[in-house]
């Protein structure tokens, strides 16, 4: 029953109306409509198998929900073919929806006004959930996304994370197998980032879900991906290990500290690059290898007041991932 | 069959959920009492100005005109509770992009985004809309037949399924506009000029009225058929202009999807 995820020679096109400035050209265009073409994805391939976490990276109009959107039977593609669990999408069957779920960070299916319960229970008639079923799942989730407390407020009066755990939780009553996951963690705190990680995680193991997730925040694609597909420009120029894309385009973390008193821009050239020095804080790019060292010398002999070592945003990496790309 | 069977229970369900909802929130019934009594009270108002000039407008008497407001108040009631909370909001799941996880679900869209979130509260308005069409009969003391009580449902049900045609039609647009707030405001317009039966309005206005929008089959029809002023002729206008509606509101929508998934060209 699980067929994964197989994308062969994809695109999608987007005709776009061009108008020229000014009155002259708003004139011109009433008469003569020109248009231009986007090539929002273009002949991209890939295979996802069956309980997979793949991670679906690139900068802000790359294709990355275009190709969610083919791939969830919302977009009809321009070209190429399109197999998920077995089903073509854009057929839009019931037997594929049943199967399939998209969660958008950024957008809710949640009533306002009302508490999410109530599209709990819309949800389980429409999805045909029958009821042994439905209390099964909602006390799973229940218990997993720790929903108890929320369950009687209107939405409104949740916190954004609230809402988020909600929102996964009407998306998932009808246990899909294949998920679709566009920015989960946007707007999130640290915590709740790390809650709805862990959920997905284990959401994944119990159902073997194959899943395809996007994200902006580094830290949910280490957790949870072993493997990303970067996109940019409606093409992939990486499909393969994360820690290989890492180790590849930033093999370094950037150490960032806060002194207790001026020290000389020039002693802090031995421990890294200095990416920037501005009294009180500094930020150092250290390699991946010499991270420990150099910290625990950094605290030795330096007068650090606060010290942290963070991984480059994520969009440096896929930045530099493509740098690389478009220079070869 | 059984495709009807699943989506009436469906709607059973919303409309449960929407009773037991606003149960919680027993002052906005209260408010929506004192909103209706006062609408009501400005319309029956109006009324008496008109008819301290005159015995009959249109042809209409007093009482007869107090059946059609019923109706109308009626009808107004269902907007509120159904057509408003609902298909005004396409507008929004298309902007905020909603509208994609309505379609990935496995339940008819066009249904979903009509009945999703009912507001029950509201129902005071077609109560008391059908509490004054019952005291405009009582009023002219004629005795209702079964056959005029028939007509009167069918025509009434004609009313609500074109009503609902034509909202779906104006709101369907904002798969191309982005300000429908101007469409709603249209909408409410029109439908105002139902507080009166066609026959005042004259000429080409009449016609456009009953065919293009047609107001005359939400609200002069029906009461027509309840004070024994109904002819063939309207019956038969009526029930084609509902039909007409859905099945044009239904196709509109399916345009509208197929150029939203860009499968039409």
């Amino acid at each position: 029953m699980t067929n994964g995820i197989v994308v062969e020679h994809l695109s999608k096109h987007f005709k776009v109306h061009e108008r020229e400035a000014g009155l002259r050209g708003a004139l011109h265009s009433l008469l003569k409509r020109s248009f231009h073409t986007v090539r929002a994805v273009d002949d991209i391939s890939f295979t996802i198998e069956p309980g997979e976490i793949v991670g679906f990276l690139g900068p802000n109009g790359a294709g990355k929900t275009t190709t969610m959107k083919m791939l969830s039977g919302l977009l009809h593609p321009s070209g190429g073919r399109v197999n998920v669990g077995g089903f073509v999408p854009f057929q839009q069957k019931e037997a594929f929806k049943k199967r399939i779920t998209l969660v958008m960070g950024q957008k809710s299916q949640l009533i306002w006004d009302i508490p999410a319960s109530e599209t709990f229970l819309i949800n389980q008639a429409i999805y045909e959930i029958p009821d042994a079923q439905f209390r099964e799942t909602m006390g799973e989730l229940t218990q997993l996304l720790e929903l108890e407390p929320l369950l009687k407020k209107p939405v409104r009066n949740l916190s954004l994370g609230e809402r988020m755990k909600c929102e996964l939780a009407a998306s998932l009553l009808h246990r899909p197998d294949i998920i679709f996951l566009d920015e989960p963690t946007i707007g999130l705190d640290v915590n709740m980032q790390e809650t709805v990680r862990r959920f997905i995680k284990e959401y994944n193991e119990r159902f073997n879900a194959t899943i395809l997730l996007t994200s902006h925040y580094m830290a949910d694609v280490t957790a949870l991906c072993k493997r990303v597909i970067i996109i940019n420009h409606g093409h992939i120029p990486f499909d393969g290990d994360l820690n290989q894309l890492v180790n590849t385009h930033a093999p370094f973390k950037v150490a960032k500290l806060v002194f207790a008193r001026p020290v000389d821009r020039h002693d802090l050239d031995k421990y890294g690059e200095v990416l920037q020095y501005e009294y009180p804080q500094a930020s150092i790019q250290i390699p991946r290898a010499a991270v420990s060292e150099q910290a625990s010398r950094m605290l030795a002999e330096l007068p650090v007041q606060d010290f942290t070592i963070e991984d480059p945003p994520m969009e440096d990496v896929i930045g530099m991932a493509f740098a690389a790309e478009e220079g070869a | 069959m059984k495709k009807a069977l699943r989506y009436s229970r469906l709607l059973f369900l919303m409309v449960k959920l929407a009773i037991s909802e606003e149960m919680e929130y027993r002052s906005n019934f209260f408010a929506n009492v004192l909103s209706t009594v006062s609408g009501l009270f400005v319309s029956l108002l109006t009324l008496q100005v008109f008819f301290n000039q005159t015995q009959a407008i249109g042809g209409w008497s007093f009482e007869q005109v107090l059946v059609l407001l019923g109706i109308f108040n009626a009808l107004d009631g269902v907007v509120k509770m159904v057509l408003r909370p609902n298909i005004g909001r396409i507008v929004q799941h298309i902007r905020k992009g909603t509208l994609d996880l309505i379609l990935t679900k496995p339940v008819d869209s066009q249904f979903y985004v009509s009945f999703r979130h009912i507001l029950f509260w509201p129902i005071t308005d077609v109560l008391m809309g059908l509490g004054l069409v019952v005291y405009g009969v009582l009023q002219m003391g004629i005795a209702i037949t079964v056959t005029n009580l028939l007509w009167f449902a069918l025509l009434f049900v004609a009313a609500l399924v074109t009503l609902y045609g034509i909202w779906m039609l104006l709101m369907t647009m904002s798969f191309w506009f982005v300000k429908v707030e101007n469409l709603t405001f249209l909408f409410t317009s029109l439908f105002e000029t139902a507080r009166f039966p066609v026959q005042v309005y004259r000429g080409i206005l009449r016609a456009l009225l009953t065919y293009v929008f047609p107001v005359a089959v939400l609200t002069t029809f029906p009461a027509a058929a309840l004070v024994g002023k109904l002819n063939g002729t309207d019956a038969l206008i009526s029930v084609s202009i509902a039909v007409l509606m859905v099945v044009v509101a239904r196709q509109f929508w399916k345009m509208a999807l197929r150029n939203y998934t860009s499968a039409s060209s």
